[in-house]
C-alpha cells in the first residue's frame, strides 16, 4: 500500500480515473482505496469540478420517457410520509442481498466453536456493491457476564489511510440515532467487548454500519465519515 | 444564471433527501437530457444508457441525503456518478463498447479543432478549464477529450489515433500534468 503514498502517483492515478483512462482491475482498486481514504477523495473531487464543464458544454439528449416512468416506479415504493429526517435517508438505505446473506449464514454456523453459546442475532454487513464485507454476530446479552460482539471478516480489506479509524456503529429501529460501540480493525477477525448499557440494546437493533472516521473516533459521537459497510439484524433466537 | 440553476438543483436535492417526489421530478426534468448525453457518449448504446440512467436518478434519490457533505455543485455531482456508473458498467467483460454507428461522432474528433471548446466559451463557464485545454498540444488535447467524453480506454485511443499505446498514454498522462499545473495558476 505504500505506493499509494506517494503524492505524484496519488495526482496521476485520480486524473486518470476522472477522465476514465483507468480500466480493469486498476479502476476496481482505485475504487477501493477510494472508500477508505478521504485525502484521495478529495483529489478527486478536485479533478471532477475542474473536467465536469466539459461534460455539459457538450449538450444534452432527452432521454424517452420510459426511463423516468421506470425511475418513478422505483422510487413511489421507497418514499415514506412527511416529516423524515434528512440524515435518515442513508438509515433506511439498508439492505441486504438474500442470497449473499444465506450464503453467509450457513458458513458462519458451520464454523462457529461448540463451547460458544448459539448466536442471537446476526448482521451481514455488505459493502456499497452489496457484496458481504463484515459479519457481527451475539449470544443473547442477558446470559453474559461479559457482554461481546464477534466480527468476522470475510472480505479482503485494503489497509485503512493514514490518519483514519473505522468505527462501528449500532442502528437502533425508528429515528433513534446511531450508538458507537467502537473501533475495529479490518485485518482480522474479533471480539469486542461492549459496555453494559450498549449491551442493553443490542437485542433491539435494527442495523449495524462501519464508517470511516478520524484516528481515535468520531468526535461527535454521531458518524461523520462516509460509511462503507452496513446490514440489517437478523434474530437467530 | 448558471448559478440560479445550481441553487435551484441544490434546493430540490434537499427536497429529495426528504422524500419530495415533486421536487426530484423536477430534478430529473432538469438534469436527464444533459446526463443522458454523458452516459450515451460513453456507452454508445441507448438501451445501455437508459439502463444506467434509470440506476443512476434511483440512486440519486437514495442518496440525495449526502449530497449535503459533498464539496462539489451539484450538477458535478451528479455528472459524476452518471460517468463512474458507465464507466464502472463497460467493465464487464461481455460489454465492450463497440457501436459501429458511433465511430462516425467520434472520427469528428480525429481533426485537431477542438469541437465542444467553442461550447464552453459559449456557455461562458469555465472560461479557465477552456484556456488551458487550448494550450495543450492538439495530440494532447485531443486524447483526453475523447477519453473523457467518449469514454475511450487507452487502448482504443491508440487505435483511433493510429499510435502505440506507450506514445497515447505519454499524450494523456503530460496532458493531465499541463492541465492542472494551467489550471493551478488559474485558480
Amino acid at each position: 500500500m505504500a505506493r499509494y503514498n506517494n503524492p505524484q502517483l496519488r495526482e496521476k492515478l485520480a486524473a486518470e480515473y476522472v477522465i476514465g483512462t483507468l480500466r480493469g482491475r486498476a479502476r476496481a482498486r482505485f475504487q477501493a482505496l477510494l472508500r477508505y481514504d478521504p485525502g484521495l477523495r478529495e483529489i478527486v473531487v478536485r479533478w471532477e469540478a475542474c473536467l465536469t464543464p466539459l461534460a455539459a458544454a457538450a449538450g444534452g439528449i432527452a432521454p424517452p420517457a420510459r426511463v423516468w416512468q421506470a425511475v418513478a416506479n422505483r422510487i413511489a415504493g421507497a418514499a415514506s410520509g412527511a416529516g423524515a429526517r434528512p440524515g435518515l435517508a442513508f438509515w433506511r438505505g439498508l439492505a441486504m442481498t438474500s442470497t449473499a446473506f444465506a450464503l453467509i449464514l450457513a458458513a458462519f454456523i458451520g464454523v462457529a466453536p461448540r463451547p460458544e453459546p448459539p448466536m442471537a442475532m446476526i448482521a451481514v454487513m455488505n459493502d456499497e456493491r452489496e457484496q458481504p464485507a463484515l459479519v457481527v454476530s451475539w449470544p443473547p446479552m442477558k446470559s453474559m457476564r461479559d457482554p461481546y460482539v464477534r466480527i468476522r471478516v470475510v472480505q479482503a480489506h485494503p489497509a485503512m489511510a493514514p490518519g483514519t479509524a473505522w468505527e462501528m456503529w449500532m442502528v437502533p429501529g425508528g429515528k433513534a440515532a446511531p450508538v458507537s460501540m467502537g473501533l475495529i480493525t479490518t485485518d482480522a477477525d474479533q471480539t469486542m467487548r461492549l459496555k453494559p448499557a450498549l449491551a442493553a440494546r443490542m437485542e433491539g437493533a435494527w442495523g449495524i454500519a462501519m464508517s470511516v472516521e478520524p484516528e481515535g473516533g468520531s468526535r461527535t459521537g454521531a458518524p461523520t465519515g462516509p460509511v462503507i459497510f452496513k446490514g440489517q439484524c437478523v434474530k437467530m433466537l | 444564471m448558471k448559478d440560479d440553476l445550481a441553487t435551484r438543483l441544490a434546493e430540490l436535492l434537499a427536497q429529495a433527501a426528504l422524500k419530495n417526489q415533486r421536487a426530484f421530478a423536477e430534478l430529473y426534468e432538469r438534469t436527464a437530457p444533459q446526463l443522458f448525453g454523458v452516459a450515451l457518449r460513453i456507452l454508445r448504446r441507448r438501451d445501455w444508457a437508459e439502463e444506467v440512467l434509470q440506476e443512476c436518478y434511483v440512486s440519486i434519490w437514495s442518496h440525495a441525503g449526502d449530497y449535503a457533505v459533498q464539496k462539489s455543485a451539484p450538477l458535478t455531482w451528479m455528472t459524476s456518478i452518471v460517468r463512474n456508473r458507465s464507466l464502472d458498467w463497460l467493465r464487464r467483460p461481455q460489454r465492450e463498447a463497440t457501436g459501429g454507428e458511433y465511430d462516425v461522432a467520434v472520427d469528428a474528433w480525429q481533426d485537431e479543432t477542438p469541437g465542444p471548446l467553442e461550447h464552453l466559451v459559449a456557455s461562458g463557464e469555465a472560461a479557465a478549464l477552456e484556456r488551458c485545454l487550448r494550450q495543450l498540444e492538439p495530440k494532447q488535447r485531443q486524447s483526453i477529450m475523447l477519453a473523457f467524453f467518449h469514454g475511450l480506454s487507452h487502448s482504443e485511443l491508440a487505435g483511433h489515433m493510429k499510435q502505440p499505446l506507450g506514445t497515447v498514454k505519454t499524450w494523456v498522462r503530460r496532458g493531465l500534468e499541463r492541465l492542472k499545473g494551467c489550471l493551478g495558476e488559474a485558480a
